[in-house]
């Protein structure tokens, strides 16, 4: 197989167990997927059916209870903590529903943060990369000012910028639009788009019909599995009966 | 007054409640409370209470002056001018401490008394418990074989015996009638067994007891006490003495050249030395209080935080500000009245042990303990203590408003919280540095002083004090102590033993003038009466000449011994063997240096050398003398009985008095500084503690406001070193922000202790050094366990509270 047609993330059986007070959660419950480098993949199913729980486990944030997650054909389970950090830092871009920037931190300070966790980064370097980074989100002309300064759709936009600085090549998006008006979801829909067509790899959970079109593919989650788009309107009208 | 019990309900449920922060608060200040309570304790009987006399602030110590400068004593006939010369005393009284055996039974034991002229008792105002004090008329030849007996005498050789007065009792072999016993603490001199009369009214020379000693001016061996005339103002008194000391001065150049008189207030002259020391103790456990306070008042900030929306809602039903004040304030004050009862017990347990810990000049206070005025103190010191650490919090509680909760919930008043917090922990960091850097300066004092070259080899020697009667005549002296140290010599296991009339550290000392052959100059030295083997039994090395020998004793030849002090301020550059050393002592003797020995540091570890001349017992009588046994194994004490035994040989009436190992001695010396030192640490480690303890508390309640924060941080790549590095990074910038505090007001406060240090400086920078390498250390792991606890953040949970 050439790098080119080898999936970038390739998830097989995937299972993943909470178990909280006694009560067994299975957040997950054999889930395959795979998404090929490039691509733009949107994630919907209803509140719970585990949409947040996998995007975290292919951000290396948790680890799944069973199955296997390759990530650039290469297995994660054995990787340690250290390991998993550097990934992070260096391969992957998140951007939450809550924004989720340091309030003690300006912005200029917030989008530097995963820059700071990289070893041999010369400080110029670091400035360069994180003023491009808010440049294109254009918010270059508020870097001394601090997250609770700024409107939401100010807010999520440092936090693209947080994870573009970085340059990943995945990029990682909890429903980026959740807590903004339509304008300035569009906005960050507008970026997710031009990221792409630049090339990155990007998996967005969402809702909204209207913000998942922009994405080459659909997948949908139901009850901790995927299913396809019929099988799911199927199950939807069976439940809401 | 509804409102207040409503308040305390609700504060005892509230403390009941959380009782994991309520033991904690309680506990930190039990111990800061107890702590100050019983320091405050010992304060308030020694520096707070007047003496137990009755208008003591009246009486005062008399003495003469040389040069200006007080001697502590007196003698007989210049104290006799005092009283017939001024106006300005109603009484003035003259006592000498006296030592001899007392035999009822078989036993004899060794007693400690004082002479004194017949007004002492009413001087003090003291009136017997049990028969009269002493009369006029006991103090003449023939009536004056009476004695009055003090209370722990009484209780203790005489089992409390109420029929006592009349009876007869053998004190050094003779006969004298008791006439009188003294209540309970009744003490104005350190000895105070009994107390008897002289046959002549001025107490006797010590060494020339069957002498009038109404005409010795020359002679210093009397304490001195006077009572104010009602209305006598103390300048008054002063100028009068002046005056009279100036007229005897002109009047007898011989004895009384550049001498004078003056006086100090019988308080002053009981705790003068002890008073700075007790005080710097004072300040240092009530800086420990206060870091205490601080920490109370941390873990309320914390509280307050979590109970900001109980607040809101109080104010939103339209508690008034004061109301909430008043509510919050009652919580905080009854949290550390539970604590100050709990210090107060403490310090009901401790106050024993401190006063065992304490040096004798405090220990003499029999009254110390818990009374009503140290009640008072602990309830009054609660209650600041309540408000100190109470109002803080309450403040800031009652200032947020509840809107601001309900839209923000954390953001804000958080921020400000969290300053304060910070705030309280450098302040604690640098009080408690403060503490520290004392007792550091203290131990290395302490470390110095036993360092210091005592001048003889204190291993492997026992010592006692033997005393004759000071009746005995010299030949009879010599003979007795001549047979002693045969003996003992003979004992085995014994290596040497030698007899002197002062021992080095034991306390107690005598000089003498002298002059040299056609100098008109007048030198003083101090005076050491021994037998040959003294300075072999002692270790103190022969540097020059010979030692005494025993032929000395058939010679016409009076010598001496010199030390090397002596030798080097009085015959610089020369030889001093073969020297004579002329009008020596009040009999003007001649005296020929046959040798000089090593300096021994007699008055203290911490005192230079003075002028020493030692002579040979046999040539100059001394009825009392301590023993040196150098024994050859390890435990000096092996050969106590054995020395018992032969004592009780040669003379069976004569009792062993102050048995120690040379060790004990000198321990005996430094304990003031021992017991300061200890305390010292003592309150500066436990300040260093609850320092560290408000350290980890703040830094950990911190990390419970960070976690989300580390958790977005580890999910953008942190690793857990980077999360370590950051929490500890914060702790340790207040860390810094203390230490730089606390070395400025260390720098300015080390002064105030420096009259307490030894050979080093109040600012040694090693001591700085180490105690902020100790500090630092200390606060790194108060630092370092809640990072590791944020490093174990897991970034799924951290991030999941949306
Ligand atoms: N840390 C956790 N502990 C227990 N249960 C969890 C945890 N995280 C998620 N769950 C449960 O797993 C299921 C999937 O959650 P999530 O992935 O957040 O759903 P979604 O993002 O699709 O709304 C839910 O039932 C949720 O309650
Ligand atoms: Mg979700």
């Amino acid at each position: 197989m050439t790098e080119a047609e080898q999936p970038l993330i390739q998830i097989q059986e995937l299972t993943k167990v909470f178990y909280t007070d006694e009560i067994e959660t299975h957040a997950l419950s054999g889930v395959h997927l795979s998404i090929n480098k490039g691509e733009y993949v949107a994630m919907s199913g209803p509140s719970g059916c585990g949409k947040s729980t996998l995007l975290s486990i292919i951000g290396l944030l948790d680890t799944p209870t069973a199955g296997r997650y390759f990530l650039n054909g290469k297995t994660v389970e054995n990787l340690d903590f250290a390991e998993r950090s550097r990934i992070r830092n260096q391969e992957i871009g998140f951007i939450f529903q809550s924004f989720n920037l340091i309030g003690d931190l300006t912005v200029y300070e917030n989008v530097e943060l995963p820059l700071t966790y990289r070893q041999k980064m010369p400080a110029a370097n670091r400035k360069a990369r994180v003023m491009e980074a808010l440049e294109r989100v254009g918010m270059a002309h508020r870097v001394r000012h601090y997250p609770s300064q700024l409107s939401g759709g100010q807010q999520q936009r440092v936090a693209v910028a947080r994870a573009l600085g970085g340059k990943p090549s995945i990029l990682l998006a909890d429903e980026p639009t959740g807590n903004l008006d339509s304008r300035n979801g569009e906005a960050v829909m507008e970026f997710l788009q031009n990221l792409h067509r630049e090339g990155a790899t990007i998996c967005m959970v969402t809702h909204d019909p209207r913000f998942a079109k922009h994405a080459q593919r659909e997948v949908h989650l139901f009850d901790g599995k995927v299913v396809a788009e019929e099988e799911l309107k199927k199950l939807l009208q069976e439940t809401s009966a | 007054m509804t409102g207040l019990l409503q308040d305390l309900r609700y504060a005892l449920r509230q403390l009941r409640k959380s009782p994991g922060f309520t033991a904690v608060a309680v506990i930190t200040l039990a111990l800061g409370i107890g702590a100050t309570t019983a320091v405050f304790s010992v304060v308030d009987q020694v520096l707070l209470h007047p003496l137990p006399y009755p208008d003591s602030d009246r009486i005062v110590k008399v003495s003469q002056t040389f040069e200006g400068i007080s001697t502590g004593d007196a003698s007989p006939a210049n104290y006799l001018d005092w009283v017939a010369q001024n106006q300005v005393f109603a009484q003035m009284a003259a006592s000498r401490g006296w030592q001899g055996s007392l035999s009822a039974g078989d036993r004899p034991e060794r007693i400690r008394g004082t002479m004194t002229t017949p007004n002492f008792f009413p001087l003090f105002g003291v009136n017997p418990m049990l028969g009269r004090g002493l009369q006029a008329g006991d103090a003449q030849a023939g009536n004056d074989h009476v004695v009055v007996l003090g209370y722990g005498l009484w209780q203790r050789y005489f089992a409390a015996d109420h029929s006592i007065v009349g009876r007869d009792i053998r004190l050094n072999g003779e006969q004298y009638t008791v006439v009188g016993v003294m209540p309970p603490n009744f003490s104005p001199d350190e000895y105070g067994e009994l107390w008897l009369p002289s046959p002549w009214g001025v107490p006797t020379h010590p060494l020339a007891p069957d002498k009038d000693p109404r005409q010795f001016r020359d002679r210093n061996y009397l304490d001195v006490w006077a009572r104010l005339k009602p209305g006598v103002m103390p300048q008054q008194a002063r100028a009068e003495l002046d005056t009279i000391g100036r007229r005897l001065e002109t009047q007898y150049p011989d004895s009384n050249d550049k001498t004078g008189v003056s006086f100090l207030p019988l308080h002053e002259y009981v705790v003068g030395d002890i008073r700075p020391v007790l005080l710097v103790l004072l300040a240092a456990v009530a800086v420990v209080l206060l870091i205490g306070c601080a920490n109370v008042a941390n873990l309320l900030l914390a509280r307050a935080t979590a109970r900001a929306k109980e607040i809101s809602i109080r104010t939103t039903l339209g508690a008034s500000r004061r109301r909430l004040l008043r509510q919050l304030l009652t919580e905080s004050v009854l949290l550390a009245l539970v604590g100050g009862v709990l210090g107060l017990l403490l310090a009901v347990v401790a106050v024993p042990s401190l006063l065992a810990l304490s040096p004798p000049d405090i220990r003499q206070f029999k009254q110390i303990g818990i009374n009503r005025e140290v009640l008072a103190f602990s309830f009054l010191a609660s209650i600041v203590c309540g408000i100190v650490f109470g109002l803080m919090p309450a403040l800031q509680s009652s200032r947020s408003s509840p809107s601001e909760f309900l839209k923000e919930g954390e953001r804000g008043s958080t921020a400000n919280r969290g300053r304060t917090r910070s705030a309280l922990v450098i302040a604690e960091v640098g009080l408690s540095l403060v503490l520290l850097v004392g007792a550091g300066l203290l131990v290395k004092s302490f470390m110095r002083l036993m360092d210091v070259n005592p001048g003889f080899d204190p291993d492997h020697l026992l010592t006692f004090n033997l005393g004759l009667p000071s009746s005995t005549d010299a030949v009879r002296q010599l003979a007795f102590y001549q047979e002693v140290v045969q003996r003992l010599q003979a004992l085995p296991g014994v290596q040497a033993v030698g007899a002197v009339s002062r021992l080095p550290l034991a306390g107690g000392n005598s000089s003498r003038s002298f002059s040299l052959p056609g100098i008109d100059k007048g030198y003083s030295a101090d005076i050491r009466v021994s037998t040959p083997d003294y300075f072999r039994a002692m270790g103190i090395p022969l540097l020059k000449g010979r030692s005494f020998s025993e032929s000395d004793l058939g010679s016409s030849l009076n010598v001496a011994i010199v030390n090397e002090a002596l030798a080097r301020t009085v015959f610089p550059g020369q030889d001093p063997i073969g020297k004579q050393l002329t009008k020596f002592g009040p009999d003007n003797l001649t005296l020929q240096i046959i040798g000089v020995v090593g300096n021994v540091r007699h008055v203290g570890l911490d005192t230079a050398p003075h002028s020493e001349i030692y002579q040979l017992l046999g040539q100059a009588p001394w009825p009392s003398m301590f023993v040196a046994i150098r024994s050859a194994t390890s435990d000096p004490t092996s050969v106590t009985s054995a020395a018992q035994n032969v004592v009780w040989r040669v003379n069976k009436d004569i009792p062993l008095a102050n048995v120690r190992t040379m060790q004990e001695v000198i321990a005996n010396s430094v304990q003031r500084r021992r017991f300061s030192m200890l305390l010292f640490t003592i309150f500066a480690v436990v300040a260093m503690l609850l320092a560290a303890v408000g350290l980890y508390g703040v830094m950990s309640y911190s990390v419970a406001q960070r976690t989300k924060e580390i958790g977005i941080r580890m999910a953008l790549g942190a690793r857990r070193p980077d999360v370590v590095a950051l929490v500890v990074k914060q702790g340790m910038a207040l860390v810094l922000m203390g230490i730089a505090a606390g070395t400025t007001l260390a720098l300015g406060m080390t002064r105030l202790i420096s009259g307490m240090l030894f050979g080093i400086t109040a600012t040694d920078p090693l001591t700085f050094a180490a105690v902020v390498a100790l500090l630092g250390a200390v606060a790194f792991l108060a630092n370092y366990l809640p990072a590791r606890r944020a490093a174990s953040v897991d970034p799924m949970v951290a991030l999941r509270y949306e």
